[in-house]
């Protein structure tokens, strides 16, 4: 049984953490898009709009019913056999494009599941002051939902975080990369994954902090 | 008004000129010592030497992509990399889609066991009913599969991290380059060692695209490594990585400065 050696952990660490911001940036940025484009899919599903909706349903379908890996590798390394042009996309755009499309459609769901959750109320009560579907959903019904889907999607964000680990995969250094390669040369796997793992965990209770203070905000806001 | 002439000029400009400087993308995987691995976050090896006294050769710019091993081939042919510098033996199935410069590393296939070798392989015919790791989509797995015995051999592929797993015992063998294998074993703390001679010569090259651009770059780098050869660079770099010379095939002398 050998002892862990922290010299090499202590030197390791400002190694992963220089690349703390790559992971946060990659993940921020699905986030948002995703977030924007799970909306999307949501309001097209709760408005039931023909032919579209369809289209999202097996977009959503599919996008939740295959691994994210799969989808990476379809997206980087299989689709270029097909359309020669997306060999350009590079490996940091493409995890980020994967990451956006997967949770989208997990946020889609989340979203459509909290507008369907804002009391029948307060459609009723939109349409007696004659609001179009469209002026009620964004004054009255999102703003409801929101509050509804916000612990579900920051946990979503928490998520694509630990997921950016696969864009590895696609020739990202990002954490996990850089403690793989670090532990090819130096042989203390050990090592280089507790650091990485400890790294990631820290990041993601710190976000949890953020999220319970949020969440205490947005209570206190809708206090009656 | 103007603009198509200058098209023109430009373009008799740029045919006329010598090759000009480039930049050269190199696929590695960043996780093959001592061919390719960081320390402190600096990416470094034999490869990462070799590239860079090639740029200093040709006046390019090397810039170095890494990615997962079973991933570069992929990328090479979907012109995101240029070339592969990490140890691509050379193939006929390889040679079919790509053209390779000559080949800078000399080398055989070797089979590594957990330290004390109470598997008991000493030959490749050992190999028959027992599990070995090898690299997914390396030569090695090529090689494995082209073995009489190969229908009882339990092969396993893998994207890294192979040593571990012969080390924890969770497989019986590895199979990977001669001279990484005495690498791993003098630098790794895990307990291997070789068993048995290295069964299957192999040379490893640079490999390009087979387009025109991609022909010329070969070319090039070609011309590159024998400057490094004949000026004695080459067996440097191998000497400091692997102390040993691996640049030219065995029984070959270096030649004389």
């Amino acid at each position: 049984m050998r002892g862990l050696d922290l010299d090499y952990m202590a030197g390791l660490v400002p190694v992963i953490l220089g690349y703390v911001p790559k992971t946060m940036a990659m993940a921020s940025v699905a986030m948002v898009l995703a977030l924007a484009l799970g909306a999307l899919l949501a309001i097209v599903r709760v408005l039931k709009l023909p032919v579209i909706d369809q289209f999202v349903a097996v977009f959503i379908s599919f996008f939740r019913g295959t691994p994210l890996l799969v989808q990476l590798f379809l997206f980087y390394y299989g689709l270029p056999q097909l359309l020669p042009t997306l060999s350009k996309i590079d490996g940091v755009t493409a995890a980020i494009i994967g990451l956006t499309l997967h949770f989208a459609a997990y946020m889609a769901e989340s979203i459509r599941a909290a507008i369907l959750g804002v009391d029948r109320s307060q459609w009723e009560a939109a349409e007696s002051i004659g609001m179009t579907r469209a002026q009620m959903l964004r004054r009255i019904i999102l703003p409801q939902a929101a509050r509804i889907a916000a612990p579900t999607l920051m946990n979503y964000y928490i998520d694509i975080i630990k997921s950016t680990s696969l864009a590895f995969t696609l020739g990202v250094t990002e954490m996990m990369g850089a403690a793989q390669k670090e532990a090819a040369g130096s042989f203390l796997y050990l090592e280089a994954f507790l650091v990485v793992a400890v790294i990631y965990w820290l990041l993601v209770e710190a976000l949890s902090f953020v999220q319970r203070a949020l969440e205490r905000n947005m209570q206190k806001a809708f206090a009656r | 008004m103007l603009k198509p002439l200058f098209a023109a000029l430009a373009l008799t400009a740029a045919s006329l000129a010598p090759v000009s400087a480039e930049t050269i993308r190199v696929g590695m995987s960043g996780g093959y010592f001592p061919f390719t691995f960081t320390e402190q976050d600096k990416l470094q090896g034999f490869e990462v030497d070799f590239m860079n006294a090639i740029g200093e050769v040709t006046g390019d710019e090397i810039e170095f992509v890494t990615m997962s091993f079973s991933g570069q081939v992929g990328a090479l042919e979907s012109n995101r990399i240029d070339t592969i510098a990490n140890q691509l033996t050379i193939t006929p199935e390889r040679e079919a889609k790509f053209v390779f410069t000559q080949p800078y590393v000399y080398d055989g296939a070797q089979v590594v066991v957990r330290e004390g070798n109470e598997v008991g392989i000493n030959s490749t015919d050992d190999l028959s009913g027992k599990s070995v790791a090898v690299n997914l989509g390396s030569n090695f797995e090529e090689l494995l599969r082209g073995l009489p015995n190969a229908a009882d051999i339990d092969i396993r592929t893998y994207e890294s991290n192979i040593e571990q797993d012969v080390a924890l015992g969770r497989v019986d063998a590895f199979v990977m380059d001669r001279v990484s294998t005495a690498q791993v074993i003098a630098k790794s703390p895990a307990p291997l060692e070789q068993a048995g001679q290295p069964f299957s010569e192999i040379r490893n090259a640079l490999p390009f695209r087979n387009d025109e651009a991609g022909i010329a770059m070969r070319d090039k780098v070609d011309a590159a490594i024998t400057t490094l050869k004949e000026n004695g660079k080459l067996a440097e770099i191998s000497q400091k990585w692997l102390d040993a010379d691996v640049t030219r095939p065995a029984g070959e002398a270096a030649p004389a400065n």
